[in-house]
């Protein structure tokens, strides 16, 4: 009897215990379906982020280039140069008010005794109402030509920049100013505004054009502005587009009193196309400018310059230029290309005085060579070069250019 | 006259600032291409799954999980990368392993903005990914904006990455 009441007994106390812990193994259950349903809605309603890093407000880019030019003649030295190392600044204040800068040494080594130079690029602000209208102000570059403002070395074949857009359209020109620019539908880019000038009264080399004259933000004479406007339309692989600049350039006499009074008004513009298909790169410049009153400007500067020449008023030139990408894997890209160049630069001719034209500013280049990008935004090249005019300039060519 | 132009300049920036650069949100992108927006559905990234998309982008992704939507047929994929300075968000729209059409939704960089033209996004159309996660076509630049288009074929191999990633 004894025996079986303590049997019931345990029975009794094994089932209570069994139930009890099966309830406990529900209750158990229910909360965790509860907390994984509770963790898929928040992982539902939380933001995934971004696979981008986050962009803080300040952000720094470059480029830079290491070039190689080997001279055929004696009469020019073989050289390698660190030619340009950029660092751009750039800054978000808010999401309509941003900063743009470029700060850029060129030669390696900028001290009084050496080539360096140091120099500021850009520096300028842009509102951003819209992407068809912005506003901008401070030293920006001028939309003239296809290098000017799409100058880092992974974008442009060739080691050297072309001498299109190096001795007619100054590469890289800047001004400081105030513009509006936007893209309106339909793929056309409108960029107008007023800026400093040239100042003629320092032209101090004619085989460039009016480059030499230009002032680049450094406590530049304003007394004559100039107005600029330039339209790009741009779509899949094709540019075309084109600019004008226009200003007087006497300052008032402000760098040579015998400019006083004088306008010396130079205008520049220039028609662009370029078009990519498949592997084939085609592109085009002519750009073409005036330099007004050249006479007073030939008596200027046989008044101050100890080596007088005579003062360029015409100046174009233009270049065609193919390219065919035959390798394209991966990362790894090799385009030869050729362009063909000519420049003609005009001078006004004083015999009585000994001024005349510089017949090396009449020249006909011919370049031939490949890009081959190692990364989208580092290339290797490698050219040569022969100048019809002055074939002390004809060279081999090998360069390293980066961006980012 | 000068009442004329100032308020035809005040006139101007307004509707300049209504158009904004955000062209149009995720939400409504979702909305149009699947008629609806579904519940997001969400790929997590894995140590396999990030460094391939790293090998995509150049840089490990910054996000440990990646939402999309999908109604069965085709799925949605909203993807951000940096052109220059600027993030620039494109919604990609993929169907059987291949990409049905893309748009950029918003475009911050102070230029460059062509990458928004029709003509540019179009040549996305069709492309797949070969072996090697890379597109089986070329896709044809635009001038002066390279960075933004190279970051355009980036967040074009991810979304089809992501997408294969997520049928497995």
């Amino acid at each position: 009897m004894k025996r079986t009441a303590l049997a019931l007994a345990l029975s009794c106390a094994w089932g209570v215990a069994t139930n009890a812990r099966a309830q406990s193994t529900d209750e158990k259950l229910r909360i965790l379906q509860q907390e994984i349903d509770e963790l898929k809605a928040q992982v539902q309603s939380a933001p995934t982020g971004s696979a981008a890093p986050a962009v803080p407000a300040t952000t720094i880019s470059g480029y830079g280039e290491f070039n190689y030019n080997n001279y055929k003649s004696d009469e020019r030295p073989t050289q390698a140069d660190l030619r340009r190392f950029v660092v751009g600044f750039h800054h978000r204040f808010d999401e309509r008010l941003t900063f743009h800068s470029e700060v850029e040494f060129e030669h390696a080594v900028v001290s009084k005794d050496d080539e360096g130079e140091a120099e500021i690029e850009q520096a300028w602000v842009n509102y951003k109402f819209s992407d068809a209208m912005n506003l901008k102000g401070g030293l920006f570059l001028i939309p003239l030509g296809i290098l000017n403002e799409t100058h880092e070395p992974p974008t442009y074949y060739g080691v050297e920049r072309n001498e299109v857009e190096t001795r007619i359209i100054p590469t890289t020109w800047r001004e400081l100013g105030a513009g509006v620019h936007g893209l309106l539908a339909g793929g056309l880019r409108y960029d107008v505004g007023i800026t400093t000038g040239f100042d003629s009264g320092k032209l101090d080399d004619p085989s460039t054009g009016v480059r030499s004259a230009h002032q680049e933000g450094q406590l530049a004479n304003g007394h004559d502005l100039s107005v600029y406007g330039a339209l790009n339309y741009r779509s899949r692989g094709l540019l075309l587009g084109g600019g004008v600049f226009t200003g007087n350039t006497g300052q008032n006499g402000a760098s040579n009193p015998l400019l006083k009074g004088v306008d010396a008004r130079l205008t520049m513009w220039d028609v662009h196309a370029q078009y990519k298909v498949g592997g084939l790169e085609l592109q085009a410049v002519y750009a073409d400018g005036k330099l007004a009153d050249a006479d007073q400007l030939n008596a200027a500067i046989l008044a101050t310059s100890a080596e007088p020449f005579a003062a360029p008023n015409r100046m174009k030139g233009a270049y065609v230029q193919a390219a065919y990408h035959v390798y394209k894997r991966d990362k790894l890209d090799f385009a030869p290309f050729v362009r063909l160049e000519s420049i003609d630069i005009r001078q006004q001719e004083d015999p009585a005085n000994g001024l005349f034209q510089d017949p090396a500013n009449h020249e006909r280049i011919t370049t031939a060579g490949f890009n081959f990008w190692v990364h989208p935004q580092v290339v290797l090249k490698a050219d040569v070069q022969r100048y019809r005019t002055d074939a002390t300039k004809d060279r081999f060519d090998l360069g390293v250019g980066y961006m980012f | 006259m000068r009442r004329s132009l100032f308020a035809l300049v005040l006139g101007l920036c307004a509707a300049a600032q209504a158009l904004g650069e955000v062209y149009q949100t995720p939400a409504a992108f979702v909305a149009e291409v699947l008629g609806t927006v579904p519940a997001p559905r969400v790929l997590w990234l894995t140590r396999e799954v990030q460094a391939g998309a790293a090998a995509i982008l150049d840089h490990p992704p910054a996000n440990l999980r990646q939402r999309y939507w999908s109604d069965g047929a085709k799925s949605v994929w909203i993807l951000e990368e940096i052109g220059k300075e600027e993030l620039m968000t494109a919604g990609f729209v993929i169907s059987q392993g291949r990409i049905d059409h893309v748009r950029m939704l918003a475009y911050r960089e102070s230029r460059g903005q062509e990458v928004r033209d029709p003509s540019f996004l179009k040549q996305f159309a069709g492309a797949g990914l070969d072996k090697a996660d890379r597109l089986d076509r070329g896709i044809d630049g635009i001038s002066g904006a390279t960075l933004s288009v190279h970051a355009m074929e980036r967040m074009a191999r991810l979304a089809l990455y992501f997408e294969r990633r997520s049928r497995e």
